[in-house]
């Protein structure tokens, strides 16, 4: 049966007719190429390289920036491109969103003339792959306390330290890593051969199976001097790419519900108890109305904020809003899809588990819910309440 | 060389088709794509078209919503875009008179299409195309190649496979091939969108009010399938013995 995506107010009829080409295209791929080889991507726990290949022919990757053969569409198609991507699986979209919004982001906005150059067209073509590296083993939502350190040198940097929690960082060929250059917080493009770096996959997951998550080791990891990226710094520099990479979460968290509802919905049809299909008892009934109802506040809840990211007229708060808030409907959504499947839920004949235990990362990774309430806290009241002496 | 593709755009194969008044409601198809051996056609044309430095014309003939399918196929790469723009179901010897003039105007030496529309099946497109244009026409083909002032064409046989050469304006209705079909890249959609679609009306092509020949009367949903039935245990062993014989026929 070919999957038709839920969309209640029709809010794709707003798209524009390339966004709707470029859905039509990433859903048709999807459709093809991911679904009938996730759940053996995931048993492996291997990211297809066919799939690296794909994104990059599609020429998708870092969507909305412009120039050095980057795509140049809207964040509004940025969005699309990751609700249809995120339809497939959380880690596939984890894929996209690390190299364009946290890889190729900052090249584009922070980097050299000469770094954009040699960079973004090898990573738009997906023939290079990025990894960012902010967060570590002590330094989640607090990553201004970070402790991996640069040192700068007669004619190079030295980097000393450890992330965690890399999505793509075994299979990257570089790095945009966060560091502290004599206390104030830098960004430096390592590439995978620098000496002292190293890049162990982290295993045992139970979510994001189908994704490589890392660690990345400095141990006086040597780089030349024009790695540093010129044009930021402080914190301003790794939240600027969280805006962009949240944004695509919020719209992506969408495809992962309508997969859930799809599968709840054509289940409950076809599934027989009492003799009479469970679609047609109220209980069932109420749950799906409730799966109905907050995918369309999602989507309208993303579409505006694309609109309002493509005129420039925004802010990180209403980014948060969204992130928090669509991904927080998609795993409740998915549990609820678990619950209508029964038994069956819990195998990956159906995709409902496996996006619920994706979601449970997607919940926490790039701001978890309760900083991005934490943020919207702030916002209201204009009182922090991230820390206080105790 | 002029390589047009004949593209039609039908009710998508998964698309729920309803009948009102005994004919099939255009208004509830929820999704139209371009017919499925087309899509093989324009392939075909793609590939020819960057073997010889060709330039490949699309044309397709129906309602404004067909606009989107030519669109598509300058995604993937077709040069010029020709829409006949007609609200009204036409018959089909009209709709090769529209596309053959369209032909002949624009100088194209070979001709693309596929065997049959998903939709009506009818596979008179390409041959009765061909008829008009007094040209060379293969049918069912799986693939045509341009070589020393000849086209070559690969179909099935009773043996096995069959080459057809032939020389000359020739058309060619292309079955499900070997190749892959290629996929759009978001380059493609932008190029795409600043093509422009000529659009021509019929009374251009001197299409008069008179000439429907072919009337459909009626349309109809196939027959409701009756519900199987369900034997258990070994037991009923005779009994779906004497059905498979009597009912069904099979043995």
């Amino acid at each position: 049966m070919d999957y038709e995506a839920l969309d209640f107010y029709e809010v794709d009829s707003l798209l524009s007719d390339e966004e709707r080409m470029v859905r039509d295209m990433v859903r048709d791929w999807v459709d093809e190429e991911v679904i009938p080889n996730i759940e053996n991507a995931c048993r492996e726990g291997i990211f297809p390289d066919e799939w690296r290949v794909a994104l990059g022919e599609m020429g998708v990757l870092g969507a909305p920036l412009k120039g050095y053969d980057c795509p140049g569409l809207s964040y509004t198609a940025y969005g699309v491109i990751c609700r249809e991507l995120e339809r497939g699986d959380s880690g596939l979209r984890s894929f996209a969103s690390v190299q364009g919004s946290l890889a190729m982001y900052p090249i584009w906005d922070f980097g050299s003339e000469e770094q954009k150059m040699h960079y973004l067209p090898k990573m738009a073509s997906g023939e290079w792959i990025g990894c960012f590296g902010l967060t570590e083993p002590d330094y989640g939502s607090n990553p201004g306390d970070m402790i991996t350190k640069a040192e700068e040198m007669e004619d190079h940097y030295i980097l000393n330290g450890a992330k965690m929690w890399i999505t793509n960082g075994t299979m990257a060929d570089l790095a945009v890593v966060w560091a502290k250059l004599d206390g104030v917080i830098r960004g430096f493009i390592v590439e995978k051969n620098d000496p002292g770096f190293s890049a162990p996959e982290m295993k045992g997951k139970h979510s994001l199976k189908a994704s490589v998550t890392s660690e990345l080791v400095f141990q006086d990891c040597k780089i030349p001097k024009d790695r540093i990226l010129p044009g930021v710094k402080g914190l301003r520099g790794p939240f600027s790419c969280l805006n962009n990479a949240r944004f695509g979460i919020s719209w992506g968290a969408i495809g992962a519900a309508q997969a859930c509802f799809y599968s709840a919905k054509d289940y409950a049809l076809s599934r027989i108890q009492f003799d009479h299909p469970i679609a047609s008892y109220q209980l069932v009934q109420n749950k799906l109305s409730w799966m109905l109802r907050e995918i369309t506040k999602a989507q309208l809840l993303a579409y505006h904020l694309g609109q309002k990211k493509d005129d420039g007229k925004w802010i990180p708060e209403h980014i948060s809003l969204a992130k928090m808030n669509n991904v927080d409907i998609a795993l409740e959504i998915a549990r609820v899809a678990r619950d209508i499947h029964g038994a069956n839920g819990i195998l990956d004949e159906y995709p409902v588990m496996r996006h619920m235990a994706n979601l449970e990362s997607v919940k926490t990774y790039e701001g978890t819910h309760d900083i991005h309430n934490l943020i919207l806290g702030r916002h209201i009241t204009g009182i922090q309440s991230f820390t206080r002496e105790i | 060389m002029n390589i047009a593709v004949l593209l039609k755009q039908v009710p998508d194969t998964t698309a729920k088709i309803t009948i009102s008044n005994g004919k099939v409601d255009e208004n509830s198809v929820s999704k139209w794509s371009m017919s499925p051996y087309d899509e093989y056609a324009l392939e075909s044309g793609l590939k020819m078209k960057e073997a010889t430095g060709g330039n490949l014309i699309a044309i397709t003939c129906g309602p404004e919503r067909t606009k989107k399918m030519l669109t598509d196929a300058a995604a993937v790469g077709a040069d010029t875009l020709i829409h006949i723009s007609e609200d009204k179901v036409l018959d089909s010897t009209q709709v090769q008179n529209l596309l053959a003039t369209v032909i002949n105007n624009n100088e194209i030496e070979v001709v693309l299409c596929g065997k049959q529309a998903a939709d009506t099946n009818a596979g008179s497109t390409g041959p009765g195309v061909a008829e008009i244009l007094d040209a060379a026409c293969v049918t069912m083909v799986s693939e045509v190649s341009f070589s020393e002032n000849s086209f070559i064409s690969v179909r099935p046989s009773n043996t096995g496979t069959e080459k057809v050469s032939t020389s000359g304006i020739s058309v060619f209705t292309f079955d499900k091939g070997l190749s892959e079909l290629r996929r759009p890249n978001v380059r493609g959609i932008m190029m795409a969108k600043k093509k422009v679609i000529e659009t021509i009306k019929p009374e251009e092509l001197g299409l008069g009010e008179d000439s429907d020949r072919i009337i459909l009367q009626t349309q109809d949903s196939p027959a409701e399938k009756e519900p199987g039935q369900i034997f258990e245990g070994v037991g009923e062993i005779p009994t779906i013995v004497s059905k498979l014989r009597n009912e069904a026929n099979v043995i």
